[in-house]
């Protein structure tokens, strides 16, 4: 009998030693069981509120609930024009140009496409196809992007005109610059990349500046420069460049737009200096 | 007991007769359509025959010709078949005039591309305005209207020759009554608009509807473009001419619009202007002079030519432009070769008005 009890004892000894508390043995899980000795993997946590689009500035990679503070990159583009670094004033006399032409300024308007942000890792957003810019028209000179994908971006590039991917009759009938900033079939096709008209010596003579895909071939170009403050960016234009450096050139230009060693020389000087990023 | 049963019926027969209605006399019955909802409610009816038709109208489909964009619709006034059919016939009667003898097609006749040959129209009154009537064609695509731009929509222009004194002389009051008495505008203003009273904004959305569906995109140069048909060499010539800065009309004539829908001054007058054309709406000495491009689309059929209709000819026309133009501070760089002009010889002369007659649709003016 006394053996029986013994045998139960030990039995019942073991079986108990046997027996484990299961339950969450996380001490910051809101269930901590402090008696657990088994770790059944069902802790639960106190939710952590912040933002959960990781595309938003304030992305909070351990936020559970998304608490709606979400805030999203917005770019801003400034377009600026000067001429001999004072800000174009239009409608004066009061310019001269490297080939010693007084002029002034009635018009300038031109097309920007691929305006594109860079990372330094090569991750890149495209922020808009194509942007027109008519300095009469106040909105054109102001582009806000909101909500894009923050990234640490380092550089913007975009193109002067339109490359021969998109510089064709017909592509873009439903922009603001259709129709008057179609270049007629006849000489190529496509739009005007930009209208820079005005006087030069006398109120009595016109000039028109106007550059685009002569006879077809593609005088776009691409632009590329470091920026600092993303939020708000500066595209500047010194106007006097399209006319100097490095080849001189006056203004004028009867007969510009079938004219392709002026657009050569055109493109030349845009690439050099005309424009610049701050 | 049966007899008992058989009284209990009797009176229950009698007070489930006594709650029917009398019965309508048969002169009364009057078949109709009972819903006051329905086009053709009849308040009087007393038979729902189901004959009751319910508002819709059709869609009108704008086919966008080869090279013109989309249309611009306001939103709140759709094409529809019912509206176009009411606008062209609001067009073409006097009814909208304050004594009913002159309708818009009398200044915008169809044969002359929707414009008139008279350098000045002639109101109601027997005064004439001081500008030449615009030709109503491809107007869809215009985003101002009057030669100064000074409505943004076909539906606000239309307001404007109904009241305008020298022109129609009428008062909106006296249109309404007008159409709201006639026999028929009240069912198709109804059909149209689903409407019960009508008033001068339901006018001029149809007015509208009709404007947008004048459109022309099948001339000789369309066809050509299409490689239907051949242009002559003259014509071809003339074509070069236009769509090099040789002759420089493209800038402003732009795109198979034919028209840039802005405002210039081409050189027509010294100053002061007699007439400020786009200053008068804007009020910026800038744009004294200016005046909207027209299309150039049946430009042959829509003589006289310019603002005030002072060049009867396309000849005259071209012959200006070579000249250069007066000098004026408002002058659009474009024009800018004052005092030496294109220099094209007179067969380029002829060439260029031959190109021009290209655009001419015969069909426009006459379907």
């Amino acid at each position: 009998m006394k053996k029986i009890f013994l045998f139960l004892t030990v039995i019942s000894f073991f079986l108990s030693a046997c027996k484990k508390e299961k339950g969450c043995m996380d001490p910051t899980a809101t269930n901590y069981n402090s008696e657990a000795t088994l770790d059944n993997g069902d802790c639960n946590y106190a939710p952590i509120s912040g933002c959960t689009d990781n595309s938003a500035i304030n992305y909070l990679a351990t936020a559970t609930t998304n608490d709606g503070s979400c805030e999203y990159l917005s770019v801003n583009l400034n377009f600026k024009h000067y001429v001999d670094g004072i800000e174009l004033v239009v409608n004066e006399m009061i310019y001269t140009n490297p080939s010693s032409d007084n002029y002034s300024i009635q018009t300038l308007r031109y097309l920007i496409s691929d305006i594109t942000l860079h990372t330094n890792n090569g991750n890149k957003i495209l922020l808009d196809e194509v942007h027109f810019i008519d300095i009469s028209i106040d909105s054109t000179l102001t582009l806000n992007i909101p909500q894009i994908n923050y990234q640490n971006y380092t550089s913007i590039s975009f193109t002067m005109g339109l490359d021969s991917a998109k510089n064709i009759t017909n592509l873009f009938l439903n922009e603001n610059f259709f129709p008057s900033f179609v270049w007629p079939e006849f000489l190529g096709g496509g739009y005007h990349y930009m209208q820079l008209e005005g006087d030069f010596n006398t109120v009595f003579n016109g000039y028109t500046t106007h550059t685009g895909g002569a006879s077809g071939i593609d005088f776009s170009f691409n632009k590329i420069f470091p920026i600092i403050d993303i939020t708000d960016i500066n595209i500047n234009m010194e106007i006097t460049n399209w006319y100097k450096n490095p080849e001189t050139i006056d203004l004028t230009t009867d007969g510009i737009m079938e004219n392709i060693e002026k657009q050569i020389i055109l493109k030349a000087n845009g690439i050099e200096d005309v424009f610049s990023v701050n | 007991m049966k007899f008992g049963t058989y009284t209990f019926l009797v009176v229950i027969l009698l007070s489930i007769f006594s709650c029917k209605k009398e019965p309508v006399p048969v002169s009364e019955c009057i078949e109709g359509c009972m819903d006051s909802l329905a086009l053709n409610y009849n308040p009087e009816a007393t038979i729902e025959n189901e004959s009751c038709l319910y508002f819709s109208n059709t869609p009108y489909v704008i086919e966008t010709p080869y090279g013109f964009p989309n249309m611009n619709i306001p939103s709140d006034n759709p094409m529809t078949i019912e509206g176009v059919l009411l606008g062209e016939k609001l067009f073409k009667d006097p009814i909208l005039s304050a004594n009913n003898t002159q309708a818009c097609i009398n200044c915008h006749q169809q044969n002359f591309s929707f414009s008139e040959p008279n350098q000045y129209s002639t109101g109601i009154d027997n005064i004439q305005g001081t500008r030449n009537a615009s030709a109503l064609i491809n107007i869809g695509w215009n985003t101002s209207f009057n030669w100064d731009g000074s409505s943004l929509t076909l539906e606000e222009q239309a307001f404007e020759p109904i009241t305008n004194q020298i022109e129609m002389h009428n008062n909106w009051n006296n249109v309404e009554s007008e159409l709201n008495s006639h026999t028929d505008y009240p069912t198709l203003f109804k059909e149209a608009f689903d409407i019960d009273y009508i008033d001068s904004n339901h006018v001029v959305k149809a007015i509208a509807q009709f404007e947008r569906t004048l459109i022309s995109a099948n001339s000789k140069l369309d066809r050509y473009l299409n490689n239907e048909e051949q242009l002559t060499i003259s014509e071809l010539n003339g074509y070069a001419i236009f769509n090099t800065e040789k002759g420089d009309c493209f800038h402003c004539h732009a795109s198979q619009l034919f028209m840039d829908n802005q405002f210039h001054n081409n050189g027509l007058d010294i100053e002061p202007f007699l007439d400020l054309g786009r200053s008068k709406v804007t009020l910026n000495a800038l744009d004294n002079g200016k005046f909207k491009t027209p299309t150039l689309r049946n430009i042959e059929m829509s003589a006289p030519y310019m603002h005030d209709g002072r060049f009867a000819t396309l000849e005259e026309v071209v012959e200006h432009y070579d000249s250069g133009g007066k000098y004026s501070t408002t002058v659009d760089p474009l024009m800018k070769k004052l005092g030496i002009g294109l220099q094209l010889t007179n067969q380029e002369k002829i060439d260029l008005v031959a190109y021009l007659k290209t655009l001419t649709d015969h069909e426009f003016i006459t379907q």
